[in-house]
């Protein structure tokens, strides 16, 4: 079971354990320089607005109601990240335009061992992007689905399905137990009617450092038997007000102006945790900048590098949050 | 507080920091007359339309939907969500009416998957 609360997604599996639930939220942030510099995590500027696509029926594009879910605004260009909460151990598999985040792979509901496709609630607090190689990975930069910059229209070569597409599995009730004592409770707090809406995919953008985190539980502690799915539409959030009649937040900072401002970027240090390798599949992806380039489209708007001067090292449990 | 007095308030206080906040500037921004968002200002004309109450608030900072309030109207969105389950949504407000406002926050909808 699937809720929205307060712009986030509330996963429950109440049939596994009565513990078992996890929120997942969509963040606002700058666009980290897309120069082939490898920067560090950027602020959270809070939740994007999730509408429910049923609550639209009429103003969504056609496609949307068969896929239900929900839907954000987003401009050309900006960038997000994914929020996680929770205590009780969740297996996550995040997709865009149904390719897999992690791996590169097309989109499967089911977990993948090897390599493994899915993140762990709570060992990995944040997702920001496309994991290029160990360590590292390529921001999540929405651009409009049907131009080839998504992640989907450079691995497939077809614009079809766009915003994100998530499916949760929880830890069987017996794993949970056995690890009750090793676990503390650990919540990660964020860091006009007109032409048809234009839907819009993730493309992979600038480099940041963040390791995706193997799993330490082992495959088989995973309840695959129970799942729960959201499709994650996004709108360009210039057509927000046309579907929903509201406004849609207004444009972040830049890289530039937030950094100028002596504002803080984040580093995580997830103790003993492993890494993953990243996906030689995503790794081949040109970036947005460098695919405007070849193009013939000119450079990126507001790429200019940055020298962050205040880095916050964060651990466990602590805000990863902007004061923009 | 009236419509009028709200706006008249919000726009001057942004005057005294940016004087691109005069009655003029204003008006020439939000497509009305000098004139005609003086007396809005003044309350010696009605509200203007819903459309106009918008770009007000998005010129001046403010929340439309407070706006509209004030000006005794419903958006249009909201007047299209009630016109389609009237009675539903009638007596579900009346429920709410004294609620406190966490409660209401706390209200969650239950997300759909389909076919994908």
């Amino acid at each position: 079971m699937i809720e929205l609360k307060r712009n986030q997604l509330i996963f429950r599996f109440p049939e596994v354990h009565k513990a078992a639930k996890c929120r997942i939220s969509f963040q606002r942030t700058l666009r980290i320089p897309d120069d082939n510099r490898a920067y560090s995590l950027p602020p959270g500027l809070g939740r994007f607005p999730l509408n429910l696509v049923d609550d639209y029926t009429e103003s969504v594009p056609a496609g949307w109601n068969a896929h239900g879910g929900v839907f954000l605004p987003m401009y050309q260009a900006e960038a997000m990240w994914l929020n996680f909460s929770g205590s009780y151990p969740m297996a996550v598999k995040v997709a865009a335009g149904k390719i897999n985040a992690v791996t590169g792979e097309v989109w499967e509901n089911e977990l993948s061992r090897r390599p493994q496709d899915y993140v762990v609630i709570p060992d990995q607090p944040w997702l920001d992007g496309f994991s290029v190689m160990k360590g590292m990975i390529r921001q999540f930069v929405a651009m409009p689905l049907g131009e080839g910059y998504t992640a989907e229209e450079q691995l497939t070569g077809e614009a079809e399905h766009g915003g994100l597409q998530i499916v949760v599995y929880p830890i069987k009730a017996s794993y949970y137990k056995r690890s009750m004592e090793e676990l503390s409770f650990i919540t990660y707090s964020p860091r006009i009617k007109q032409a048809p809406p234009r839907e819009m995919g993730l493309a992979p953008g600038g480099l940041m450092r963040q390791e995706i985190y193997e799993d330490e539980y082992g495959f088989g502690a995973w309840e695959t038997s129970v799942r729960s799915r959201c499709y994650v539409h996004i709108v360009n959030s210039l057509q927000f007000f046309g579907v929903t009649g509201a406004q849609p937040p207004s444009l972040p900072p830049t890289a530039r102006e937030y950094t100028a401002a002596g504002l803080p970027w984040f580093d995580y240090y997830g103790g003993d945790l492993k890494a993953l390798a990243g996906a030689e599949k995503l790794a081949g992806l040109d970036s947005v900048a460098a695919k405007k380039l070849k193009k013939g489209e000119g450079v990126l708007a507001d790429n200019e590098a940055v020298e962050p001067k205040v880095v916050k090292r964060l651990g466990k449990g602590q805000v990863r949050e902007g004061e923009f | 507080m009236t419509f009028g007095k709200y706006i008249r308030t919000a726009r001057e206080k942004r005057f005294k920091e940016d004087r691109a906040y005069s009655v003029r500037q204003v008006a020439q921004r939000v497509g009305v007359e000098p004139s005609y968002l003086s007396k809005i200002e003044r309350d010696q004309v009605a509200p203007p339309s819903e459309a106009a109450i918008g770009r007000l608030a998005r010129e001046l900072g403010e929340d439309p939907d407070l706006l509209l309030a004030m000006a005794g109207k419903v958006s249009s969105d909201v007047q299209d969500i009630i016109l389609r389950r009237p009675q539903l949504f009638a007596e579900l407000l009346r429920q709410l009416k004294d609620a406190p406002d966490q409660a209401i926050e706390e209200v969650a909808r239950e997300i759909r998957d389909g076919d994908w």
